[in-house]
């Protein structure tokens, strides 16, 4: 085996307050894996994710992406990896006021010469795809539709079809179903799955629950005040684990 | 107990502070009710604006004469008809002008009117039972080489039509109307800009935030300076009139439009603009996709807003000479004719109360 696909390497945050939201992090993902990444609110787990693209700027450490170092990229070098790293939110965030088939476009934007986005331009190839990609989550009859009349199932979905658009090696999902119901939960996470198993795009993703990181994950990570202190295959976390992670008094709870 | 004693300290400054008021400022309530009789006659004129006036029906008509030239062709008439002995004149000429079929017995005038349209009394006539009439009048001096010789002969019958007074009030409640359009566009030209680089989530490294601080002191600047002061100095600079008023209003709104609008933009959802930039796109297609779509109602109903506003602002900006409705207003007042004033007044009302409740529909359908 060669280089890992992705790879972090001592990664530290600090916020401006003074918060340490990560540290010392380190840990290698092969290609294709389904990585969960669990831990207490305000363990560091969006902090990480953001790290990986930059939309938060470590403080110190390095991460690479597929043989890329990212942290040490130039604005214009950091544009052009985060083409190809997908990333789905917990609150979807869409435009809301936008069509969703135009929210699914703009994940094309890093690639499109910036003037069409003056006058809105899309060559009929691209709405083609974006509609396309709707089509694969299941909602393609609502590309019209302004992205705030969808409900959060529905708006996850058109942001895995964004992500999707970008055509990503790696996706990054920071809570992308704490906002939705269980079975809402579900189905948006077999979306992700399907691109996992059948893309082999590399899927790094926080999640709440522990049943829900069982049932996806093909590897947990858990981080506790920003410390990585778990790294291994779901099965493994026991109680005693659980505990560890989540704090003493801490019960599981069950997801359907 | 020490919270008594400052309760007590404070109780005596403020009514020695409200006891020095009332005498610098000279309050005396007793003269509202001594002195009413002075105000009774403003206040009755300003309940009778003149909208409308009354004017008689005419019969009015009209001969082409030439002067120096050959005689002009005759429009064809029906009903009254008027001769003229002979339409191929010159000045200072004797003519005899008959007129018949006219209304029986009703007083009128003949009038001369120039190729301008200018008219110059030439004399007054009844009409005889027949309704004719006969009459030897002189061709008046005049500019160009033709003009006419009208007959009007006043009814019995009145009509009502808007009084002149109105209509200069309409005219100048339009160009009001206008001048705060022309102000509030030219606040969003510069407003826009400026919004865009003082607003704080878009303000990003050292740079930018330089930038911000510049733009936002900028835009606290102009907006301390009064709208009426503005207007004064605009007054002098291209003189008195609907363009000092524009140039006021508009700096003015670029302050007060930039700072909303700014806000508006640092109000955004963070979310889209964080989705969007992690797709690669650039610092332009970021405000594109993600900035734009969030601020665009605001920053069209703080325009609309602004405009109201404006409106309302330019009858006082036209009392320092911002010209349009208000200083019309004010030299109606100077002359104390408090009817036109009245006119005025109430034209400003409507036109406020509807552009108000225009401004508010069209701001509920954007947002
Ligand atoms: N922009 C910021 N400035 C300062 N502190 C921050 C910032 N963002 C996060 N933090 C702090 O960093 C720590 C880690 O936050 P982070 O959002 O990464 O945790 P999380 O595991 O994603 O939590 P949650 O489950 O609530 O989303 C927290 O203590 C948080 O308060
Ligand atoms: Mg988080």
């Amino acid at each position: 085996m060669g280089k890992p696909f992705l790879e972090v390497e001592h990664l530290t945050k600090v916020y401006p307050g003074g918060v340490r939201a990560l540290e010392d992090v380190s840990f290698e993902v092969a290609r294709g894996e389904f990585v969960v990444v669990i831990g207490l609110s305000g363990s560091g787990k969006s902090t990480l994710l953001r790290c990986i693209n930059r939309l938060v700027e470590p403080t110190s450490g390095r991460v690479w992406v597929d043989g890329v170092e990212i942290t040490a990229l130039d604005r214009e070098g950091v544009r052009r990896v985060r083409r190809e790293i997908g990333m789905i939110f917990q609150q979807f965030n869409l435009v809301k006021r936008l069509p969703v088939v135009t929210n699914v476009l703009t994940g094309r934007l890093g690639y499109v010469p910036g003037w069409w986005s003056l006058v809105n331009y899309w060559p009929p190839g691209l709405v083609q795809q974006a509609l396309d990609a709707l089509e694969r989550v299941g909602i393609r009859d609502k590309a019209y539709v302004r992205a705030d009349q969808l409900s959060g199932g529905q708006q996850q979905r058109v942001g895995i079809a964004r992500a999707l658009m970008q055509e990503p090696k790696l996706i990054l999902a920071d809570e992308p179903v704490a906002s939705l119901d269980p079975a809402t939960s579900h189905s948006v996470l077999r979306y992700v799955e399907e691109l996992n198993r059948r893309e082999g795009i590399t899927v790094l993703c926080s999640l709440h629950f522990l049943s829900l990181a069982r049932r996806y994950g093909t590897r947990v990570l858990a981080l506790k005040e920003g410390r990585l202190v778990f790294d291994g295959h779901p099965s493994e976390i026991d109680g005693r684990r659980f505990r560890e992670i989540y704090g003493e008094d801490a019960v599981e709870v069950e997801i359907a | 107990m020490r919270e008594r004693a400052w309760r007590a300290v404070m109780l005596v400054l403020a009514a020695a502070a409200f006891a020095y008021g009332w005498r610098v400022t000279r309050i005396d309530l007793g003269e509202l009710a001594t002195k009413a009789h002075l105000v009774r006659p403003l206040v009755r004129d300003l309940l009778r604006p003149e909208l409308l006036e009354r004017v008689p029906r005419v019969q009015e008509v009209a001969v082409p004469v030439s002067l120096g030239g050959g005689e002009p062709p005759l429009p064809p008439s029906r009903g009254p008809q008027v001769q003229v002995s002979s339409r191929a004149v010159r000045v200072g000429q004797e003519v005899v002008v008959r007129g018949e079929e006219f209304e029986p017995g009703r007083p009128g005038r003949l009038v001369w009117r120039d190729a301008t349209g200018a008219p110059a009394p030439l004399a007054e006539f009844s009409t005889d039972a027949r309704g004719g009439f006969q009459l030897r009048v002189r061709i008046p001096d005049t500019l160009g080489d033709r003009g006419e010789v009208v007959a009007v002969v006043e009814l019995a019958q009145t009509v009502w039509r808007p009084s002149e007074t109105l209509r200069l009030v309409a005219e100048r409640m339009v160009e009001t109307v206008f001048l705060a359009l022309m102000g509030t566009a030219m606040g969003v030209v510069f407003a826009v800009p400026l919004s865009f680089l003082g607003a704080r989530n878009l303000a990003y490294g050292p740079v930018g935030l330089a930038v911000y601080g510049v733009s936002r002191t900028v835009l606290n600047v102009f907006r301390s300076v009064e709208p009426l002061i503005l207007a004064t100095v605009f007054a002098v600079w291209v003189g008195i009139g609907p363009f000092a008023g524009v140039l006021a209003l508009g700096v003015h709104s670029v302050a007060s439009l930039g700072k909303l609008y700014s806000e508006a933009i640092e109000a955004i959802d963070p979310g889209p603009i964080e989705a969007v930039e992690a797709t690669g796109a650039s610092r332009l297609q970021v405000v594109r996709y993600a900035v734009i779509p969030q601020i665009v109602p605001q920053f069209i109903a703080f325009t609309i807003y602004r405009w109201d506003i404006n409106v309302r602002m330019s009858t006082v900006i036209g009392f320092v000479g911002g010209g349009g409705i208000g200083f019309l207003l004010m030299q109606y007042i100077n002359l104390l004719l408090w009817q036109k004033a009245a006119t005025a007044v109430w034209a400003i009302t409507v036109v406020v109360a509807l552009m108000d409740y225009l401004s508010a529909r069209v701001r509920e359908r954007v947002t």
